[in-house]
């Protein structure tokens, strides 16, 4: 049996070949699989009309805490290294002494709607409008892989109006 | 009587004080204005074939529509395209064949890595088409997608 087997294969080897090799391919064609290993990068121009314009570096949206908040905040680098946050479709209900900081992601007091311990933040200023496009400058040195939360916060009542965190743009 | 009145109105005027914030209009310009715009934009999330990074459309002076792929990156595959989908978000390995999902094609993947621009059609409803899929059109299989929000 077993002989018999061998010899109708060394016999019928190159049918097996003739009908193997196209499976082979079409089952190559199909999965690619040296595509695993192979990375193909590509690194195009923003299709910006000149590199003078303010470049967005981190972006988020805010999310209403004590108070419905909403809107976008992301933060530009202008072409002479100089970076601005801007609020976009922004809206939060006015209140007093309201300011927009910059805070730690990972700070527990930005989990509750009212700070009891103390905050560490950055101050960007006083809100300018409870709603309206705005932009704040960040101070010349500022970790932004640290303060990655923009924050409205009411300093009088140490209130939590919202919070955006930033992503990379 | 009239003393009565004029403490419930002063504690009215006080409720009011008190209660109230007038909403304060603010509107700073961007700080040089900037002749394409960004309409939206969104990060993908694709777990199954790893796929991460932002997708944002622009529209140029001129109207054009392009999207815009950056910090990206995904599993490289056979036949990947980068599509447009009628829908609010999509799992992952979701086939829009199957599910009869309406799309918008930009072309052929150019890279699994790095920075990349697509032409939008023009006359593209954003509206409608408002999220992008990396598109394995060989299996029908979603290797990650990205919402995209206002910008």
């Amino acid at each position: 049996m077993n002989a018999q087997v061998e010899s109708w294969l060394s016999r019928r080897k190159w049918i097996l070949v003739a009908l193997g090799l196209p499976i082979l391919v079409a089952a190559w064609w199909a999965f690619r699989p040296e595509k695993l290993w192979i990375n193909e990068k590509v690194s195009e121009p923003a299709p910006f009309a000149s590199n003078s314009d303010p470049q967005p570096r981190y972006t988020g949206l805010l999310e209403g805490k004590a108070h419905q908040t909403s809107g976008r905040a992301t933060i530009y680098k202008t072409s002479d290294g100089k970076q601005y946050l801007r609020l976009t479709d922004f809206t939060t209900s006015n209140g007093p002494d309201v300011h927009v900081l910059l805070g730690r992601g990972d700070d527990e007091n930005l989990k509750e709607e009212i700070v009891k311990g103390q905050l560490d933040s950055v101050e960007l200023g006083s809100l300018k409008g409870n709603q309206g496009d705005q932009n704040y400058d960040l101070p010349t040195s500022v970790e932004l892989q640290k303060y990655n939360s923009v924050v409205i916060y009411c300093e009088r009542f140490h209130a939590v109006f919202g919070v955006a965190r930033l992503e990379q743009f | 009587m009239v003393r009565n009145i004029k403490t419930a109105l002063g504690l009215a005027a006080l409720a009011f004080a008190f209660g109230s914030h007038p909403t304060v209009y603010a509107q700073d310009s961007m700080q040089h204005e900037s002749k394409t715009k960004t309409l939206g934009t969104g990060t993908f999330h694709g777990k199954v074939h790893s796929t991460s990074g932002r997708a944002t459309i622009y529209q140029e002076e001129d109207g054009k529509l392009v999207l815009r792929l950056t910090n990206f990156k995904t599993s490289n595959g056979p036949d990947v395209h980068v599509i447009l989908i009628a829908v609010k978000d999509a799992d992952d390995d979701a086939n829009f064949l199957k599910s009869g999902v309406e799309r918008v094609e930009l072309g052929a993947l150019k890279g699994n890595e790095g920075d990349q621009n697509y032409e939008i059609p023009s006359g593209t409803d954003l509206n409608k088409f408002k999220t992008v899929s990396i598109y394995c059109e060989r299996f029908n299989a979603n290797f990650g997608a990205a919402p995209l929000e206002k910008f």
